[in-house]
């Protein structure tokens, strides 16, 4: 009789071990669990991509690429004229100054924007070959390559870009399917005067909703734009 | 004997029977009961419209998950019909599923975004949605810098972005980990799938709205009216669970584009950001960038509080 | 039982469904008036409702921001009102009340027109309600017990499966001049006690459970339901008392109107406390998850369109409350219905437009998009109403013959039924 006894309040125990267990088991996976799909694979698992950090990014520009200036002449095949830098810096002397503390060219390349912190032209621009860029150790860089200079000095944002975080991207998240592209550093950043330019903001919401509150802000006209409770 | 009429009222003397058996009162019973089905028939008279427009096959059909894939695939191709009769477009609704090993998250960087929500706009394009409206699954709010109160946050801004005092935060579903909307829905047509999609079937939903009750970030919508998109602009690529023509009457929601990220390509909202503030990947790749920034930048979600456990991750940069 | 009783009885349950339809449609020029005027309001409702069906959910003024509006508020407020029809139960069955007791048939029919409309409102809300299948279980798909709303579907479906039960029994026997049978209805008016606490405090849940709406995440929301159920319900059978009295010739008895007037004075009072409950929490301290509050009580940011309206229902409660509370006012039909009319005012603006809207407004990121009601949503809204309280009279109208008669059950068989069983002619009654 009183192995019986002792059964009840053991049995009790386990039960209530055993439903605990459960219990926080339930807990611990959240919803997970209970909303897993009947999955039906359709083509390949996904493979570990490439470590995207040591990627080699294939550059926007494609190898070979040459800026010119343009002149705003067409060819006789339609094609826009330019000039390559060497045209006209062959024969001119490098000003090293060029550049430095506001000092603009005075003449030529007279609406160019110059905004880009106390280099001069040459910091980036090679005096040996204008049809080329300069590496701060003085190598010689193609203007194909030239998201190599931004990423000289600006290390954060190239670890960013390089993992994904910065810069524009098409195509496939998953590189074993399909190819990616991306962005230059130059895409968006005019090399001259780097500064993120405003954008006229797009799309913008016309829902009942969206529009209910603009009409209400327009009719307080202290359109402050802290809205402390 | 007490009489059936109330004794308050102005009093009715039962009438004698006539000859033929029918009162004067029994007459405008009858004709007061004809009016009455004449005007029923009247009141209903929209329902004959409506009804007419839908088929018997696509009011029994099962729930997606019940389907065998030849019933889907039977489904869809009558769905392709549907809108090529309706619309003149060809299209292709495929069934996108799941790939095993995976799991998708979400980034936004903060300090790039400019909230120039071209990521609203191709959303609105890639998943057919309502022109009039100009439904998004993405709502972006401009936010007060030094703060992250979203009472503060307004979606009406138009001048030139980025304000040199704000920053822009684009909200969208965040296939939640423990969503609330699954939870609350009576009829399971919505659910949360192995790859961390929560989905919709349309053909399912009831259109009682708790799921949108229960959302803690504004991220589902319903189609308050049939969905109208030029057929030129119609998206042909679709999948069944994303970004098909929707029917009016149910709720739809974002799916991280499901018909392109489960072919390995990236959403469109993503594609679309000129600034690269969008990282997107699979959560179980040790190697993706979605894990890089979730191990090196200082993430947060929204509302964490709440309990949903977002796979919607945003940060700074500093 | 062998096939000739139960061929008798079909054939007696289809008589006496052939009488209640001729007592539905039998009346005095008051009652054809009262009907038509229903009817067509019903009928107004049904067509705006086809339209709504037809044309989708647009045509209302509810939004992605305000997804719920008057039907949902409509809809809370009369499953309360269901749960309040029970009130008189309790003190009748529980405290053997005899003067209750022959009442407690108000309360319950009042019940089954009540989720009637509840479950109406329901339907006009569905974006599409032709997939209704949808739920059930094995044909479709029944997320039960995750879901509240599928606890809500059986709660509600039960109780008025109970009530139609109890009171088609009652009416039935009485037509058959027999005795009812205490087993066959005295165990469900138990369980009907128990049940109609259920039913409001599972629609409670459904809002209460939701973290991403902070007006509704509270504790207190079962509570209140609860007590503004028996404020409800309490002071529509008070002037349903009346108005059976004047216009159906029923003896109401001054005792059971004390009742209900004594359960409402504590109800009342409790629900103040609670309304100062909710705005002292959420107003103290203040905070992101007050907003809803805040919009309600005082406006934000230049959005106040449910200021007058809840501080109406303030007043109208506070109101109701004073003259609710002055000694001998059940003894004063007039001021008595005029309170009941205030009090039942007063919780419909409180639950419904001051307890479904505000909760949307602001929204979960915080935007703040009002909500205007429709042409529409205010004629379904009336359609609703019309066509339960035409399903109210129906019936009342049926059970005339038991209200008027006073202790029914002690005078079975002896007195009124002077013909056999089965004999009652279509037709007049003939009591």
């Amino acid at each position: 009789m009183k192995g019986r006894l002792i059964l009840l309040p053991l049995a009790s125990v386990v039960l209530l071990a055993l439903g605990g267990q459960w219990l926080l088991g339930e807990a611990k996976l959240g919803g997970a669990r209970e909303f897993s799909a009947e999955v039906v694979s359709v083509g390949q698992p996904a493979k570990p991509t490439k470590p995207a950090a040591r990627a080699e990014v294939p550059p926007h520009r494609p190898a070979g690429y040459q800026p010119k200036v343009a002149t705003g002449l067409i060819d006789h095949h339609g094609n826009a004229v330019g000039v390559a830098c060497m045209t006209c810096h062959a024969t001119k002397t490098p000003n090293l100054e060029a550049g430095r503390e506001g000092r603009v060219p005075a003449e030529f390349h007279q609406k160019l924007v110059y905004a880009h912190g106390e280099q001069s032209c040459l910091s980036c621009h090679n005096s040996e070959d204008y049809d080329a860029l300069r590496l701060a150790d003085g190598r010689k860089l193609a203007f194909a390559d030239a998201q190599k200079l931004c990423q000289q000095c600006h290390g954060p944002q190239t670890r960013d870009y390089l993992h994904g975080s910065h810069g524009g991207m098409r195509g496939y998240w998953d590189k074993t399917k399909g190819e990616r592209t991306r962005l230059t550093c130059t895409d968006c950043h005019d090399a001259h005067a780097p500064a993120y330019p405003a954008w006229t903001p797009v799309f913008a919401p016309k829902d009942g909703g969206a529009l209910q509150q603009k009409a209400r802000e327009e009719k307080s006209n202290h359109s402050t734009t802290t809205h402390d409770q | 004997m007490i009489n059936n009429t109330p004794p308050a009222g102005p009093a009715s003397a039962p009438e004698a029977e006539p000859a033929g058996g029918m009162t004067r009162r029994t007459a405008i019973k009858a004709l007061g009961a004809t009016l009455g089905a004449a005007a029923f028939a009247q009141a209903i008279a929209p329902l004959t419209e409506w009804a007419e427009n839908m088929s018997l096959d696509e009011y029994l059909q099962k729930h997606y998950r019940e389907l065998s894939p030849f019933d889907l695939g039977v489904v869809m191709a009558r769905m392709e019909q549907i809108t090529k009769e309706e619309t003149g477009v060809d299209v292709h609704i495929g069934d996108y599923r799941p790939q095993p090993g995976v799991k998708f998250g979400y980034a936004l960087n903060l300090s790039v975004c400019v909230g120039c929500r071209r990521c609203a706009k191709a959303c609105h394009i890639e998943n057919n949605h309502d022109r009039p409206s100009g439904n998004s699954y993405i709502r972006v709010l401009e936010m007060e810098k030094g703060s992250l109160d979203l009472a503060k946050g307004r979606v009406n801004y138009d001048k030139p972005v980025p304000h040199p005092d704000k920053f822009y935060m684009p909200v969208q579903c965040q296939q939640c980990d423990k969503p609330p909307c699954v939870s609350v829905c009576p009829v399971e047509a919505t659910w949360k799938e192995s790859d961390g999609i929560v989905v919709v079937d349309y053909n399912w939903c009831i259109g009682c709205r708790y799921c949108e009750a229960a959302c803690p970030y504004h991220a589902r919508r319903f189609n308050w009216t049939k969905p109208q998109v030029p057929a030129a602009e119609i998206n042909p690529d679709q999948g069944y669970l994303s970004n098909r023509l929707r029917p009016q009457g149910v709720m739809e929601k974002c799916t991280f584009c499901l018909h392109r990220s489960r072919q390995g390509k990236l959403p469109a909202c993503l594609e679309a950001c000129p600034t690269g503030a969008r990282v997107f990947g699979n959560l179980l790749d040790p190697e993706s960038e979605i894990r890089w920034v979730l191990k090196n930048k200082r993430v947060f979600v929204l509302k964490e509080e709440v309990g949903t456990q977002p796979s919607f991750f945003y940060f700074f940069d500093e | 039982m062998n096939n000739a009783r139960v061929a008798e009885q079909f054939t007696s349950y289809c008589r006496f469904l052939w009488k209640a339809v001729c007592d539905a449609t039998d009346g005095s020029w008051w009652f054809y008036a009262w009907m038509i005027l229903l009817t067509a309001l019903s009928l107004t409702g049904l067509h705006a409702w086809a339209v709504q069906v037809r044309d989708g959910l647009i045509v209302t003024g509810m939004s992605d921001h305000v997804s719920w509006g008057l039907y949902i508020a409509n809809f809370t407020f009369m499953v309360g009102l269901a749960a309040g029809g029970v009130m008189m139960v309790i003190p009748a069955y529980l405290y053997h009340d005899h003067e209750m007791h022959d009442l407690t048939i108000v309360g319950e029919l009042l019940a089954v027109a009540a989720i009637v409309m509840s479950i109406c409102f329901v339907v006009v809300d569905m974006g599409r309600p032709e997939r209704f299948w949808h739920m059930f279980p094995i044909v479709g798909r029944f997320n039960w017990p995750v879901s509240m709303l599928t606890w809500d579907v059986l709660v509600l479906n039960g109780y008025l499966g109970l009530n139609l039960h109890i009171c088609g029994y009652l009416l039935y026997k009485r037509f058959r001049c027999e005795r009812p049978n205490s087993k066959w209805y005295v165990p469900f008016v138990y369980l009907s006690i128990f049940w109609a606490i259920s039913i409001h405090t599972v629609t409670a849940f459904l809002y209460s459970g939701l973290g991403g709406r902070p007006l509704w995440n509270t504790a207190l929301l079962a509570p209140r339901f609860l007590v503004t159920a028996f404020i409800a319900g309490p002071a529509f059978i008070i002037v349903l008392l009346f108005i059976l009295r004047r216009f159906g010739g029923v003896p109401i008895a001054a005792r059971p109107v004390q009742v209900l007037v004594n359960i409402v004075r504590v109800t009342l009072l409790i629900n103040l406390l609670m309304v100062a409950s909710e705005l002292f929490t959420e107003l103290y301290a203040g905070g992101a998850h007050t907003a809803s509050s805040h919009y309600l009580f005082f406006g934000l940011h230049g959005a106040n369109a449910l200021v007058p309206w809840i501080w109406s229902a303030v007043a109208m409660g506070i109101i109701a409350t004073v003259m609710f509370l002055r000694p001998g006012v059940a003894g004063r039909p007039v001021w008595l219905t005029l309170a009941c009319v205030l009090a039942f005012a007063g919780i419909w603006i409180e639950k419904g437009m001051g307890l479904i809207v505000p909760a949307f407004i602001p929204s979960t990121l915080h935007e703040i998009v009002e909500y205007f009601p429709s042409l529409v949503e205010w004629q379904i809204m009336a359609g609703i109403w019309a066509w339960g309280l035409l399903i109210l009279t129906v019936m009342l109208k049926i059970a005339l013959p038991i209200l008027r008669q006073p202790h029914p059950e002690e005078n079975f068989p002896t007195r009124v039924c002077a013909t056999s069983p089965a004999g009652n002619t279509g037709g007049h009654s003939h009591l």
